[in-house]
């Protein structure tokens, strides 16, 4: 099957959803990839690389609300990629397997990032509705989004 | 079988097949620092490996092959990463290879089949 080209590709030639593109966000080139499994999403985001960067699995563990984060190649606790996982599971209610070669202490970068993976996976009806906006409060030191 | 992405900076490949009989849905991305192979017969990412060539004290290249997330008591998923990263190298390519394999069963005529499309439809 041939797939579309466009400038926000989506192919949905052979049965998994891959959504790629781009997007430029205070002089930052990022890019986003996003591939929809029946069970589970996997999302890369590139920051003015293609590097695949450090890889994170995060999901609910069950019993407790509560959402786990391990990371699975490369990366620590303390990267970006971590805190975005965690906060796409949060409100996607999915498990997450993510991508990142975002560089260390760069909050504003992760925000953008986290932001534009957001807004798409709620374009493409991949979350839950919000009933209401939450509030976010940046901790620039730390480099986390608090709810 | 699905066409290569290439405007994108990462280019991919999806595509889906059946083997013995079971769905396969297989996506393959390749990054500037490493191949990323996608085969899921089961609605997630299943179990994932990573297999990279190292350099030896000999002419003959040696290969590292490790799980890193999932069952790792299943070594014909690791047989089939190793077979996958051989043929990466011997292509020329010195990319490390991310191997994700949610399959229903992991026989060998389902792993060779694996292999076999994945090759089939390579991008480096």
């Amino acid at each position: 099957m041939d797939s579309t080209t466009s400038p926000q590709q989506e192919n949905d030639a052979g049965g998994l959803q891959v959504h790629c593109f781009t997007d430029v966000v205070d002089e930052l080139t990022l890019h986003f990839q996003i591939i929809r499994l029946p069970k589970q999403i996997y999302a890369w985001i590139g920051c003015n690389s293609s590097k695949m960067g450090h890889l994170y699995a995060a999901a609910h563990t069950r019993p407790s609300e509560g959402v786990s984060v391990s990371c699975v190649l490369g990366g620590s606790s303390d990267n970006p990629g971590a805190g975005i996982a965690r906060r796409i599971v949060l409100k996607s209610g999915l498990n997450v397997i993510l991508a990142s070669n975002i560089p260390k202490n760069s909050p504003m970068i992760e925000a953008n990032a986290e932001r534009k993976m957001m807004e798409k996976l709620v374009q493409l009806g991949y979350t839950r509705p919000r009933s209401e906006p939450s509030s976010f409060m940046i901790n620039p030191t730390a480099g986390e989004i608090h709810r | 079988m699905g066409s290569v992405e290439q405007h994108f900076p990462v280019p991919h490949r999806s595509f889906s097949v059946e083997i013995k009989g079971n769905k396969t849905d297989v996506v393959i991305s390749g990054y500037n620092d490493h191949i990323l192979v996608i085969a899921t017969q089961i609605g997630t990412m299943g179990t994932m490996l990573q297999a990279r060539k190292e350099e030896g004290m000999t002419s003959e290249p040696t290969f590292h092959v490790s799980v890193i997330f999932g069952k790792r008591d299943e070594p014909m998923l690791t047989a089939c990463a190793r077979q996958l990263i051989e043929h990466m190298s011997s292509s020329g390519s010195a990319r490390p290879l991310v191997l994700s394999l949610g399959l229903k069963d992991h026989s060998m005529e389902t792993l060779k089949g694996v292999v076999s499309y994945v090759l089939e439809n390579r991008i480096w």
